[in-house]
């Protein structure tokens, strides 16, 4: 029958895939775990899988998940770096664990995985993302505009849209904001990811509320923290310049200022 | 347990959750549960764009767009709801555009629009520029825009809150809408929410399939669980499998692709789709194309030394200009496949999208408990709903819009229901039922796992019930399902925790998946004709007298406590169109 | 993936005291130094934190200017190091133009370290209080230093026995 053979090219592909072994490789996936309800102590646990060097670190930590530990805890949803879940630190870099391949990542060497720093750690690599989401809020994230409302749509150029292209591709997954040394040792810096956001208003020629999250950008916790170290930009999954955004806004307070 | 009181309680915060609570919060007293955080629905993942017809660079009008909803929709559209989603589409992309959303723009500062498939210019004439875009990120710029607006309203989140019941009360015969049931993922503590509406925008259930475009948290929870109610899910059986996903992985290759120009190609390099649709080409609407490639690799001209996929060709695009409009999908083609998309063809095969089928609703997005009778109180929108405007087969950019118009409708009709009516009793134990569920299920010493289960389901689902069916397939799926539902009777987990128990929650989706699996291999079965996303090749040509009319699968538990799947059948609303062949 | 794979788990450091915790009474969560408070920091509207970070950009330069010319003039040219006595500071000072280039040196110098030694103690002390004595310590300092050499630059009398 015809469906046949569809579905029979279909799984000889994968199975071609599978039945191979040659290219497999044997990983050592070395996770920071904790549990509270075992123990107060975080520990290192390795896992020895046999992986495709194409396959993610996300698929890795689900083999762990489904076929050897099940209590293994961690967050992830659409598995192709656009909904910002799976934010962790890899071998000491915080990357999106779905769009980080093994073989990128030379799995010759054990693979370490922790949760991200700066953040309450719930279990293993879960993390309280709630300071982090309260930054966001704290800088105004949306679009204020005085006077009435067009009917039709508000124009801008495409000039202007360029403006803040780069940091409208934010998803929010912390891997920026919890790379960054100031963030480590307090939490109260608003960090890069809602500076980030702020720029993608602060820039917005539709937006006119620009002077007040400068304002707010303009205090302790704000922009003047940031010591140009750079690891929120090597961070980035999205690969936005989060650096240059907090300097563009750091000139926009000189400026405004002088 | 705690139990929390509210008008509104909308489950979800995708876009058609967040679309609502922004309406419903300005409104009524709201809260809004979800099992993600709120920017990580799968909205973010669609890509190419928004249609309405702004006929801000060509000439363009709503009328159009419901035609090519309808048709699109292979007739099965209820054409009424058609109309106000092409004409309420106008608006919902301004008030997008004036919530800030970065859309691109035209030379003269306008939103610029580009072609996707099944748009067309009158009635089908040539291909028209509908689609409203920010790149191939809109579903991210739209998800964050509604979050954005969400934090200016202040909106109430209950962040990882994972809705596993609904609570309906018999008030005079009529059961009204009481609330839900949710466990917090972060303690496992039960919480019962107590409300005048609720709105269901839980978003889909594709992750029954093994190469899905969809994200694992897509386990049709809403569905389920209005289904264990006792509520009908309609036209499960249609699903929509998008012609563009990287091959093996399944991860989306947006339509935008086709639509700034790309071409599917064979294995001889042949521009296959000019065979299938001479008009629209490339462009024709998403089952025919799925259905062309499958069709190249049966026959023999599938790429690859397993011939199993086909080409989605950019290359002779200048890099600027999938440097500029498709950014993001070209970078997955380098991520995941090494791949340079300026200098080589990415390699692709259809994968499981969007589910057209859920639970049924009128116009004003309320929940229907049979063919006419409204569940007083209870709403959806989005994927999980039925309303129907995307029929056997959606069209693309369709889905983006139906949200926003659907998700705006049921958050003002949900608010002022809810300032209209008072709250209904909470029905006698209402926790009851899902502390059974998630203690059973923790506490269950049973020798099967979820991941085996879950794996056979997908295995059985891609190649009984995928882009070909037939009756043999299909009855092969339901047996399957139901053996592995038996299976799922002695599944345990490994986490007896409380905290963060996502192997407890892996185990309760899976539940979902194969209740929803089963009702869509039912209803596919029973549909003995080819129309839209569902293709049976002992059937293939659609049946306007016996079949141009909507599912409607009913749970139904026997005095023994068997469960079966009653289907039903519900007239398609036609106003102005008669069926017609469809051709692109 | 087939499920025989060989698989390995090894945990690397023990766990003590495993028994203590349970579903119903866990552990507590593993806070970083300082979390951010659930209230929002008051604006202080003020541009304080700005002028902070010109004045070590603007400092930076102009001290590289002084110190580099101090160092020069020290330590190189008409026989180097071997010159400096107590007659050639007296010399020097008794010049306005360098009583005014060692005293806008030190007060740069004092002011750019401070500042510097100020952001470090505000991202590494983790207590309030650690924080508040270790700055309490530093501004005491600077202000000596800085007080003591402002009142040695004028008040240098040549004539000392």
């Amino acid at each position: 029958m015809s469906t046949a053979t569809v579905d029979n090219n279909h799984s000889a592909a994968l199975d071609a895939a599978e039945s191979t072994d040659a290219h497999l490789i044997t990983v050592t996936l070395r996770v920071r775990r904790y549990n509270p309800e075992v123990s107060d102590q975080a520990s290192w646990v390795d896992y020895k899988l046999e992986m495709d060097p194409k396959e993610r670190v996300l698929d890795a930590l689900h083999k762990i998940k489904w076929e050897i530990d099940g209590t293994l805890t961690f967050r992830r949803s659409c598995a192709h770096g656009i909904c910002g879940s799976d934010a962790m630190r890899i071998n000491g870099r915080n990357r999106l664990a779905c769009k980080t391949l093994l073989k990128d990542i030379n799995p010759e060497k054990p693979i370490t995985v922790e949760p991200i720093k700066g953040l309450a750690v719930l279990k293993d690599l879960v993390v309280d993302m709630e300071p982090f989401f309260q930054a966001y809020r704290d800088v105004m994230p949306f679009l204020i505009t005085k006077g009435n409302e067009p009917t039709r749509e508000r124009l801008q150029s495409s000039e202007d849209r360029e403006r803040f292209d780069d940091t409208t591709k934010c998803i929010l997954c912390a891997a920026c904001t919890s790379s960054c040394p100031v963030f480590w040792n307090d939490g109260q810096y608003f960090g890069p990811a809602a500076i980030v956001n702020a720029h993608r208003f602060i820039f917005d020629s539709r937006d006119e509320a620009a002077e007040q999250r400068l304002e707010i950008l303009n205090d302790r916790d704000g922009v003047w923290r940031c010591r140009t170290t750079f690891n929120c930009t090597d961070a980035c999954p999205r690969g936005i310049e989060v650096t240059k955004a907090i300097q563009e806004v750091k000139r926009a307070l000189i400026t405004r200022r002088f | 347990m705690q139990i929390h009181k509210y008008d509104t309680v909308i489950v979800g915060a995708g876009g058609a959750g967040m679309r609502a609570a922004i309406e419903a919060t300005k409104r009524s007293r709201t809260a809004v549960l979800t099992k993600l955080y709120p920017t990580r629905s799968h909205t973010g993942a669609a890509q190419g764009g928004m249609a309405a017809a702004l006929a801000n660079v060509e000439d363009d009008n709503w009328e159009w767009h419901t035609f090519d909803t309808i048709k699109g929709g292979d007739y099965l559209v209820d054409q009424d709801a058609a109309e106000i989603l092409a004409k309420e589409a106008i608006d919902a992309v301004l008030d997008l555009e004036k919530m800030g959303l970065p859309f691109n723009r035209t030379p003269e500062g306008r939103i610029d629009q580009r072609r996707f498939g099944g748009h067309t210019r009158n009635h089908g004439e040539a291909a028209v520029r509908r689609s409203c875009y920010a790149a191939d990120r809109t579903g991210h710029m739209i998800l964050q825009t509604l979050y954005q607006n969400c934090v200016k309203e202040g909106v109430e989140f209950f962040n990882e809150f994972y809705v596993l019941d609904l609570l309906l009360t018999e008030v005079d015969g009529v059961k009204h809408t009481a609330g839900v049931v949710a466990y917090e993922l972060a303690t496992g503590e039960i919480h019962v929410f107590h409300a005048k509406a609720v709105i269901f925008a839980s978003g889909g259930n594709g992750k029954f399939f093994k190469v899905t475009s969809n994200a694992h948290t897509l386990t049709g929870d809403g569905q389920a669980a209005a289904f264990r109610r006792g509520l009908p899910l309609e036209d499960m059986e249609f699903f929509q499998f998008h012609p563009t996903g990287i091959w093996r992985m399944g991860i989306l290759l947006t339509e935008g692709a086709r639509g700034e120009g790309g071409i599917l190609r064979n294995k001889d390099g042949e521009r296959f789709m000019e065979k299938y649709a001479p008009v629209m080409k490339d462009l024709a609407s998403r089952d025919v194309v799925s259905r062309a490639i499958y069709t190249e690799i049966r026959e023999g001209r599938g790429c690859g030394p397993e011939g199993d996929h086909v080409y989605l060709d950019l290359t002779h695009l200048p890099p600027e200009q999938l440097d500029a409009k498709l950014p993001d999908i070209t970078e997955f083609a380098r991520t995941y496949l090494g791949i340079e998309p300026y200098t080589d063809p990415v390699p692709i095969q259809p994968t499981a999208h969007y589910a057209m089928g859920g639970i049924p609703t009128n116009v004003q997005g309320e929940v229907l408990s049979d063919n006419t009778t409204v569940v007083p109180g209870l709403y959806a929108a989005g994927e999980v709903a039925c309303v129907s405007v995307h029929g056997a087969n959606r069209l693309g950019t369709n889905s983006l819009l139906d949200i926003n118009v659907f998700g705006r409708r049921s958050g003002i009709a949900a608010a002022e229901y809810a300032s209209t009516h008072d709250f209904v009793e909470l029905p006698e134990d209402p926790e009851a039922q899902v502390i059974e569920m998630v203690e059973s299920m923790r506490d269950a010493t049973g020798n099967e796992k979820v991941t085996d289960i879950r794996k056979a389901l997908q295995e059985t689902m891609d190649t009984n019930a995928m882009v070909f069916r037939t009756e043999q397939t299909l009855k092969q799926a339901v047996e399957d399902i139901a053996e592995l539902k038996r299976r799922f009777q002695r599944v345990s987990v490994q986490d007896k925790g409380k905290r963060y128990n996502t192997d407890l929650l892996e185990a309760i989706e899976l539940g979902n998946l194969l209740d929803l699996a089963e009702v869509l291999a039912v209803s596919a079965l029973a549909r003995k004709e080819s129309r839209g996303g569902h293709y049976r090749e002992d059937f293939p040509n659609r049946d306007d007298v016996n079949f141009m009319r909507h599912t409607m699968a009913y749970r139904e538990v026997g005095d023994d406590g068997t469960e079966t799947i009653r289907l039903d059948y519900k007239p398609v609303v036609q106003t102005r169109y008669q069926p017609m062949e469809r051709k692109y | 993936m087939s499920a025989d794979t060989p698989v390995d788990a090894v945990e690397l450091t023990s766990t003590s005291g495993a028994s203590a915790f349970s579903p119903d009474n866990p552990a507590p969560v593993i806070e970083p130094p300082r979390a951010r408070t659930k209230r929002t920091p008051r604006a202080t509207r003020t541009n304080f934190e700005l002028y902070g970070w010109l004045f070590m950009r603007l400092s930076g330069i102009v001290l590289v200017v002084l110190v580099l010319g101090h160092l020069l003039i020290q330590l190189v040219l008409d026989g180097g190091v071997s010159k400096i006595g107590f007659a050639f500071v007296a010399g020097r000072w008794a010049n306005p133009f360098w009583q005014l280039w060692d005293l806008t040196m030190l007060w740069l110098a004092m002011l750019h370290g401070a500042n510097g030694l100020r952001t470090v103690i505000n991202d590494y002390a983790e207590r309030d209080a650690t924080r508040s004595w270790l700055k309490a310590l530093l501004y005491t300092a600077t202000a000596f230093t800085v007080l003591l050499g402002t009142l040695v630059i004028f008040t240098f009398d040549p004539n000392i026995q």
